[in-house]
């Protein structure tokens, strides 16, 4: 149990572009696998694992993310005593309005925040990343190395182009290198790690007074001048980071992979999500749905093949949808025919419209469109 | 605070023609349609009314129902004045306690409940029934007849009319006689078990019938009849909707049945009269390359690669390819191995169908495997079966 340690979320991270899926969201809340929004994996491993106080640091177009968490109840976080704390950005100062350009100058402006943090560790996590991670094994490895910051990282390479980092382990299995680019033997920094309190507030200090923003290539990377001990926590299971469109297509339809969803969704180490009260999908006399994920509220009249619906998409008579992820309340009009395409919520299309984009370039309708 | 209606829920009943499947748990809190349990319909109804404050009377094997409930938040009914309130019978200091000796005894042990929130009107329920009903107008019925009592009343066949309680009406539906179970039934109307009282008269007949150790302690059998014997006004509300006892087999299976079918009158998809439930944190389910999925309701977390027709499919059921299920209902945690066969029957809680089993026959009587038990490898439960850990040996 972490009842000794913090969870702070950073929710809006630059180098991406999902274009029509994260123009109206933030990353974290990009929807994914049926019924989560992308803060769900690394927020239920977090109250899974016992930690009861969260703070969720927002940025920009976070109606959505708001909207999803609410009081937190869903995560059991609407507490009288600690819970989940939402942390928009606020004025520097002066008049122009403050972006955050990285981590370590988001917490410059919520330094009172931090000095008010009563438990003595922080796990500090971007929430983009689809994982189910056990993070009591993380923080065991913290105590038992002495670092002053673990950081989890994978051999799987999740393939974020320009913004990830990558380590190579000296022999004693701390840090050596912490690289921009990935080299043989390398490690992807998955950008979770464990820091004590202490050590953040004095880091975050020195990044102000030298206008340093990136924990990561500005901080970390200068580990050996800062004297820092940084010790990699290689997680092995299930990674994915999505910052193209394909990328998010192609990693959606791992899900229907069984070893992807064993490692996932584990029923003693559960994804939470906003519970929406919805009956279970219905299946029409002449439905056919094949190698495809299904969520609560679907009514399927038409033929289903590789895809991912959301919460209540209607699949009308004689339509058929192949190689598709439809969010929720998509309504595919009768006789209509998809292939390779991406609905955002609520997209109508109407009755025998064909549809087709390509599995490398999959066609994106953004939220509300009619067809 | 003072409520204008509280509502009364009876949860105690055992349901004992389900044995099978409520060797464990009470009837209200058997899952029921996909995502369910009986007793989230009359809860539902009772928040979609406007009512929100609910006192449920358990008695038989609460442990599960108590779980259920919880704090009433997947009903909005986690208030800080009212809300849902467990109550079970309980022992005052010096005095002889019991269980509930009747339906009339449960709401006289909880007078005190009910007088804390000085209600106008108390509404009492059954947990064992399917239906969807605004009892709002059911109230503003009650209110515009000056009305002592209320009884919610069906229009069945004269057939089906000596299995119910029967109301006998006036021309203006008011009643002046109630029978249990007529041979020669005089009218149509048979009791929902649904009614409506203005609490000041229901307090004194529950106090007067209470005192009458001839009594026994029933609604339908006393207190109606006491009420209309002092000359109170007791009238009829003709419900016309969906309504079903699932207290059978037979008609829980059929009520399970009735929500696949788009004309029954009851729609789990109906936006505008929700029915909630606590749902389970699970995943959304998989249909694999082999699932041939057809006219069903089928829940979060399943895994099916089989064949899957006019089934009602609970949360984390698999069936495997190769696997059968027809007009069959699988309740949560339920597998269904390779080869085998289920038709018209009920399978329990994380009961298990081993490889090339068979369980019920096609259009037979329905067969049910109660929870956690598992049909053997080959093995056949008949049509009608009751399939239990005790029965295996006698009919495997």
């Amino acid at each position: 149990m972490l009842n000794n340690v913090h969870g702070l979320l950073m929710t809006n991270q630059p180098g991406y572009n999902l274009k029509e899926l994260s123009s109206i969201r933030s990353i974290s809340s990009v929807p994914y696998g049926g019924r989560y929004r992308l803060v769900d994996f690394i927020l239920s491993n977090m109250v899974d694992d016992g930690i009861s106080d969260i703070g969720v640091v927002l940025q920009q177009s976070y109606q959505s993310l708001l909207d999803h968490l609410g009081s937190g109840k869903d995560w059991d976080l609407a507490r009288r005593h600690g819970g989940l704390r939402l942390l928009p950005p606020f004025s520097m100062g002066n008049d122009q309005q403050h972006n955050y350009q990285g981590m370590m100058d988001a917490l410059t402006g919520l330094r009172s925040y931090l000095d008010e943090i009563e438990q003595e560790y922080i796990i500090i996590a971007d929430a983009d990343i689809v994982l189910n991670i056990s993070l009591s094994k993380v923080f065991d490895q913290h105590l038992a190395t002495g670092a002053d910051v673990t950081a989890v990282c994978s051999k799987k390479y999740t393939d974020r182009p320009g913004y990830a980092t990558y380590y190579t382990l000296a022999e004693d299995g701390t840090a050596d290198e912490i690289l921009s680019k990935s080299v043989p033997n390398s490690y992807e920094a998955l950008n979770i790690y464990v820091i004590s309190k202490a050590k953040l507030i004095e880091l975050v200090g020195y990044s102000a007074a030298r206008g340093l923003y990136s924990f990561s290539h500005q901080v970390l990377a200068n580990k050996d001048k800062l004297g820092l001990k940084v010790v990699p926590y290689i997680f092995e299971g299930y990674v994915a980071r999505f910052p193209t469109v394909a990328d998010y297509f192609e990693k959606s339809m791992d899900l229907l992979k069984k070893d992807v969803r064993d490692d996932l969704f584990n029923p003693d180490h559960p994804i939470r999500s906003k519970d929406r009260s919805a009956p279970a999908a219905y299946y029409g006399p002449d439905s056919k749905v094949v190698g495809s994920m299904v969520s609560d509220g679907c009514v399927i009249e038409g033929t289903v093949e590789n895809s991912i619906l959301f919460r209540n998409v209607k699949v009308g008579k004689g339509a058929a949808v192949k190689n598709c992820i439809l969010m929720k309340d998509t309504d595919v009009g009768d006789s209509a025919s998809l292939n390779c395409v991406i609905c955002d919520k609520s997209v109508t299309i109407s009755p025998n419209r064909t549809l087709s984009g390509c599995e490398t370039y999959p066609i994106v309708y953004s939220k509300g469109t009619r067809i | 605070m003072k409520k204008e209606c509280v509502a009364m829920l009876l949860a105690g009943g055992q349901g004992s023609r389900l044995y099978a499947l409520t060797r464990s748990v009470a009837k209200p809190a058997v899952p029921f349609g996909a995502k369910y349990r009986i007793i989230d319909f009359p809860l539902s109804n009772c928040v979609n009314s406007g009512i929100d404050t609910v006192g449920v009377l358990t008695q038989y094997r609460p442990m599960e129902l108590n779980a259920y409930l919880g704090n009433g938040q997947p009903w909005d009914l986690d208030k800080s004045e009212g809300g849902v309130h467990v109550l079970p019978p309980y022992l005052g200091a010096g005095e002889k306690g019991s269980w509930y000796k009747g339906t009339a005894n449960a709401i006289y042990q909880n007078i005190d409940f009910i007088d804390m929130y000085n209600p106008e009107y108390v509404l009492i329920l059954s947990g064992d029934h399917i239906y969807k009903m605004d009892y709002d107008k059911m109230l503003d019925f009650h209110k515009a007849q000056n009305a002592a009592a209320t009884i919610s009343v069906l229009e069945v066949t004269m057939e089906e009319a000596t299995r119910f309680g029967i109301m006998n009406v006036d021309e203006n539906d008011v009643i002046y006689e109630f029978e249990e179970k007529p041979k020669h039934p005089k009218s149509n109307l048979a009791s929902m078990g649904i009614y409506i009282f203005t609490w000041s008269k229901l307090r004194e007949a529950l106090i007067a019938d209470e005192n009458d150790p001839t009594s026994k302690n029933d609604f339908g059998g006393n207190i109606i009849p006491n009420l209309i014997g002092k000359g109170e006004t007791c009238v009829a509300y003709r419900f016309g909707g969906y309504w079903k006892d699932v207290g059978t087999i037979a008609s829980l299976w059929d009520a399970n049945m009735d929500l696949l079918d788009i004309n029954s009158g009851i729609q789990v998809f109906d936006k505008g009269w929700p029915i909630y439930a606590r749902t389970n944190v699970c995943p959304p389910h998989v249909d694999g390359p082999k699932a041939e999925i057809t006219h069903s309701l089928v829940a979060g977390g399943c895994e099916i690669d089989g064949v899957v027709d006019n089934s009602v499919i609970f949360e984390n059921v698999t069936v495997e390819e190769g696997a059968t299920v027809r007009y069959s209902v699988i309740m949560p945690g339920a597998v269904v191995k390779a080869g085998a066969k289920v038709e018209y029957a009920i399978l329990a809680e994380d009961t298990t169908v081993e490889a090339n089993a068979v369980v019920g026959e096609d259009k037979g009587a329905i067969a049910v495997v109660a929870g956690g038990v598992t049909v053997d490898e080959g093995a056949t439960v008949p049509a009608g079966a009751m399939y239990t850990e005790e029965s295996k040996g006698g009919v495997a």
